[in-house]
């Protein structure tokens, strides 16, 4: 899809990986909204970049609602959603303190894979009943997980729970969009220099990519936007899960 | 890596998804050596990009060293190679006529799997010896080629799936291996594109059988589709030891 002109939502656009996508896109002549739970960070980051900012709790129905329709009436309704809002709560299954607390999983399952459900079948929905555009191209869901869904390292049993299932969602998704010329596509992203990296690490992402292969660093998120608006742009890319990671198993 | 003024490597360069990587990269800047079976066919799309036919067979070792060292004399070490070359048979495991001679199968897996790893060996050699490029020590990138049928082969292509699930293992291993050096290592796998090989198995019908299975959208791939994916993995020093499906969201039934 040619993104000149094009509506974009970026959830999680205030910070991290989807304030790197919302440059990107923006460069690339889309018009952009980023969603994010916290207004004030989405508006800074949005007067900085130069797009609108949409109030948004993806976990929370009635908000992605009225958030879609905001986006809709300041850059017409969105074709591309890019869905980068996501938690992560660490903790181990078990520990001498006792189970881990059913909350961890339920808050992770609410933003990052209800949340990224709630996005794209409302999303999906309004790209539905739009006129067609010229060529075969009605939209495209970029969907993040990350590679903890496939190789999950210790006190990330629900995190990595949450994304294993957005992974699981992609080729279903993608298959009952396919009647309507939409494309989902899902990033694994690795070890990626965000804030939400540095808190669940600790520390600074960077110090931590000792163990990938190579680069021998954290991602920027200017890489993971390049390769978001790749997949925009490649029509053939469609159903996957693309690791972006320096070779890291984790 | 930046792909303006490099050498790159495109075997199977002279039609389908090897002419149009060869036609993205030169339009990036590239030097590229259009390496080939068909040597005549080489030179077509070389003179048309200013780059250079050379004629190799990746099943022949001594074929593959003569066309890297004419590589490296002519336009200088490669830091980008991209593997493309590749032949498929359709054959049963065993039908009315007997078990699948070994010799075909042998025959996919030696210009497929070893002729993959026969230039990614070398090739890599000498890069090794290059000075890096930038900051993260980059000194250059392989994008081999597998196929969805590596994954989900459909009936009467066992020896071609083998060859190609055999390329989709080597991916991460190699990545590893090379990772000290600052090279990477980068599969894609098609799903069924406008290809000279894709037609010349399925024939019209069967390939026109084949698209009417892909989710979105319906039809051949576009080679250009894979040249651009090929150049932006080349491009996005982040993707390294990974196998993406470029395929329409197509998974591959029983039958072609």
């Amino acid at each position: 899809m040619n993104l000149d002109n094009v509506s974009v939502v970026i959830t999680g656009g205030a910070s991290g990986l989807g304030a790197g996508a919302a440059k990107l896109f923006i460069d690339k002549g889309a018009k952009v909204a980023i969603f994010d739970r916290n207004l004030d960070l989405a508006q800074t980051t949005a007067t900085e970049l130069g797009c609108a900012a949409v109030q948004c709790d993806v976990a929370d129905e009635t908000s992605v609602i009225a958030a879609l329709a905001q986006a809709g009436e300041i850059n017409g309704t969105p074709r591309i959603l890019v869905n980068c809002a996501g938690i992560d709560i660490t903790g181990r299954t078990a520990t001498k303190g006792g189970p881990q607390p059913r909350e961890a999983l339920t808050q992770q399952i609410a933003v990052n894979l209800t949340g990224t459900f709630n996005i794209c079948r409302f999303g999906a929905d309004a790209i539905r009943k739009l006129d067609n555009l010229e060529g075969e191209e009605q939209g495209v869901i970029v969907n993040v997980a990350s590679i903890a869904g496939l190789d999950g390292p210790f006190g990330q049993t629900a995190y990595a729970a949450t994304k294993a299932a957005v992974i699981g969602m992609t080729l279903p998704m993608a298959r009952d969009l396919s009647a309507y010329g939409i494309r989902v596509v899902t990033i694994a992203p690795g070890v990626f220099n965000t804030p939400l990296a540095a808190s669940v690490l600790r520390g600074e992402p960077d110090d931590y990519a000792g163990s990938v292969p190579f680069p021998k660093r954290a991602g920027k998120p200017a890489e993971f936007a390049s390769m978001a608006v790749e997949i925009c742009q490649n029509p053939m890319l469609n159903g996957e899960v693309i690791r972006l990671d320096g070779a890291l198993r984790g | 890596m930046d792909i303006n003024n490099q050498v790159a490597i495109v075997t199977g360069g002279a039609s389908g998804l090897g002419a149009d990587t060869v036609r993205a990269l030169a339009a990036k800047g590239a030097k590229v050596a259009v390496l080939d079976l068909n040597l005549d066919l080489a030179k077509t799309i070389a003179d048309e990009v200013g780059g250079l036919a050379v004629k190799v067979d990746v099943a022949d070792g001594d074929s593959v060293e003569a066309a890297l060292a004419t590589v490296k004399a002519e336009l200088g070490t490669a830091r980008i190679v991209m593997n493309v070359a590749g032949i498929g048979i359709g054959r049963k495991i065993t039908n009315k006529k007997g078990p699948h001679p070994l010799d075909s199968f042998l025959k996919v897996v030696n210009v497929n799997l070893t002729g993959t790893f026969d230039v990614c060996r070398l090739a890599s050699t000498e890069m090794i010896a290059l000075d890096p490029l930038n900051e993260d020590g980059e000194r250059g990138v392989f994008v081999n080629v597998a196929s969805i049928f590596g994954y989900d082969g459909p009936v009467g292509n066992t020896a071609y799936a083998a060859s190609k699930a055999g390329v989709i293992g080597m991916t991460l291993p190699m990545a590893r291996d090379l990772a000290p050096y600052g090279i990477r290592v980068m599969t894609i796998c098609p799903g069924v594109f406008d290809t000279p090989l894709a037609k010349a198995e399925t024939g019209q019908e069967g390939f026109n059988r084949l698209i009417a299975t892909v989710p979105f959208p319906k039809r051949g791939g576009n080679p250009k589709d894979f040249a651009k994916l090929a150049c932006h993995i080349v491009e996005n020093t982040m993707m390294n030891g990974e196998c993406i499906r470029i395929d329409g969201a197509m998974r591959m039934g029983l039958m072609i």
